[in-house]
């Protein structure tokens, strides 16, 4: 059988991206080709690098191309405060909306036994080692409340109230502006029963 | 017939339970239900993972545990949702009893073919999700499940009579089980295999275990189960190890 030529070569190899169908694919490729080589040859570069030196950081599991990432050289984060994250694009979403100022824990997803995710996957192990070796006050589950989510979030809880650290999780709720006629019922049911006194000044 | 089907099937929403979810695409989820008329069925829900302006799509509802009303289209492998509501809030399977939950999950989709409808098994697999969320005793709900799960796939288990000469189980004797032939009254040397007749009978009419029985109990029905579900090892199994594990 004849290799297929290079133009479909890299049509099919852009279709690794998400979303990216064969239209699209062919697209990009013509785009590259014909109006920015220039481009091409840059994204090129920068993917192959990209590629070959980003990793986990060895202490939160983020990407990064350190050894240890950004957050976690910092000196002046909290290091009694731990937020377990499933995903590292969570980081910069609590970074620039709270004042959360302690460390992550990235998981990289969420125990799914029926698709074979077990803690090993979700570097569970290394977490257990900082929780034994750090002197961490809290360990905060920032993590999605699905049905996996929860399982996640019981395993850690388990495993946190072995070396006795206080473990709490992100509050469930109506979401800000929603309207309460629209909100699902387990969605309500959860938001009351963790409701909150109100100021009343 | 099949087309009859189908069609009934676009316009009826179906009492179902999602046994599994997995992200399709960018916005769209593969769900692996179990229906009570049309048994297991693949189905992608289009976009239920899309946000718009903000306000979720509403698949958030579509998750294990919780019973839905779905209706769905589509002659291939995988049907396409139409709609979805859900039935009635999710069982509360708090900790210990989600990975319960799992199991049994992973049991239906190991075990039952896709396209066999199992009305019965549908709703005890209903009513054992209430009796775990009510806080009755796991290793009772999960064992009467699994006989009768056997049952209803066509390998039921005999538990009040011995195989060959059909005599019926008595309390006070002993009995062994082999995998191919069925019961047996134990001899001398059978120790350590020996189950109750009280443990058999009563696990034959749906009574509570308790104490040893139940660990008893748990290593037949797994013996039971071992030829149909092959090699792989069962992963929500496997997470319960793991969690014991840590408490220790």
């Amino acid at each position: 059988m004849p290799e297929p030529s290079l133009l479909n070569q890299l049509v099919d190899a852009l279709r690794c991206l998400p979303g990216v169908g064969p239209k699209s694919a062919q697209r990009m490729a013509f785009h590259l080709l014909e109006q920015d080589r220039e481009g091409g040859r840059h994204l090129a570069s920068v993917l192959e690098a990209a590629m070959e030196r980003i990793r986990r950081c060895k202490r939160c599991r983020t990407l990064s191309e350190q050894e240890l990432c950004g957050l976690c050289a910092k000196p002046n984060r909290d290091d009694s405060l731990l937020c377990v994250i499933e995903h590292p694009s969570e980081i910069v979403a609590i970074e620039q909306a709270t004042d959360f100022r302690g460390r992550y824990f990235v998981l990289g997803g969420r125990l799914s036994p029926l698709d074979g995710i077990g803690p090993e996957a979700l570097g569970l192990d290394l977490l257990e080692t900082q929780l034994q070796e750090r002197k961490i006050e809290e360990l905060i589950l920032a993590i999605s409340p699905t049905v996996e989510g929860s399982a996640t979030s019981h395993f850690i809880a388990a495993m946190a109230a072995r070396y006795q650290v206080r473990t709490t999780r992100i509050a469930h709720g109506v979401p800000l502006g929603g309207e309460l006629e629209y909100v699902d019922g387990g969605t309500l049911a959860h938001a009351f029963a963790g409701r909150q006194g109100v100021e009343q000044s | 017939m099949a087309s009859r089907s189908d069609q009934a099937a676009r316009d009826h929403l179906q009492r179902c339970f999602v046994l599994h979810r997995r992200n399709f695409s960018n916005t769209s989820l593969i769900l692996d239900i179990f229906s009570a008329i049309h048994g297991r069925q693949a189905v992608l829900a289009k976009g239920a993972r899309q946000h718009r302006r903000g306000r979720p799509a509403g698949g958030e509802i579509l998750q294990p545990f919780r019973p839905l009303w779905l209706s769905w289209s589509g002659r291939g492998e995988v049907k396409t949702l139409i709609r979805y509501e859900a039935a009635g809030p999710a069982a509360e399977l708090p900790g210990k009893l989600l990975y319960c939950g799992f199991y049994l999950n992973e049991l239906l989709v190991r075990l039952l073919r896709r396209g066999d409808a199992h009305e019965n098994l549908f709703a005890f697999y209903a009513a054992a999700l209430t009796a775990l969320a009510a806080g009755e005793d796991v290793e009772t709900v999960l064992r009467h499940f699994e006989l009768r799960l056997l049952r209803e796939i066509g390998y039921a288990v005999e538990l009040d009579r011995e195989a060959g000469s059909g005599r019926p189980v008595a309390p006070g004797r002993y009995y062994v089980y082999e995998q191919e032939s069925g019961l047996r009254a134990a001899g001398t040397g059978d120790g350590r295999y020996a189950l109750a007749g009280e443990l058999l009978l009563g696990l034959a009419a749906g009574e509570p275990l308790s104490g040893p029985a139940a660990k008893t109990a748990k290593l037949l029905t797994r013996r039971l189960l071992a030829p149909y579900l092959g090699t792989r090892p069962l992963q929500s199994r496997e997470l319960f190890r793991q969690h014991r594990n840590l408490s220790l």
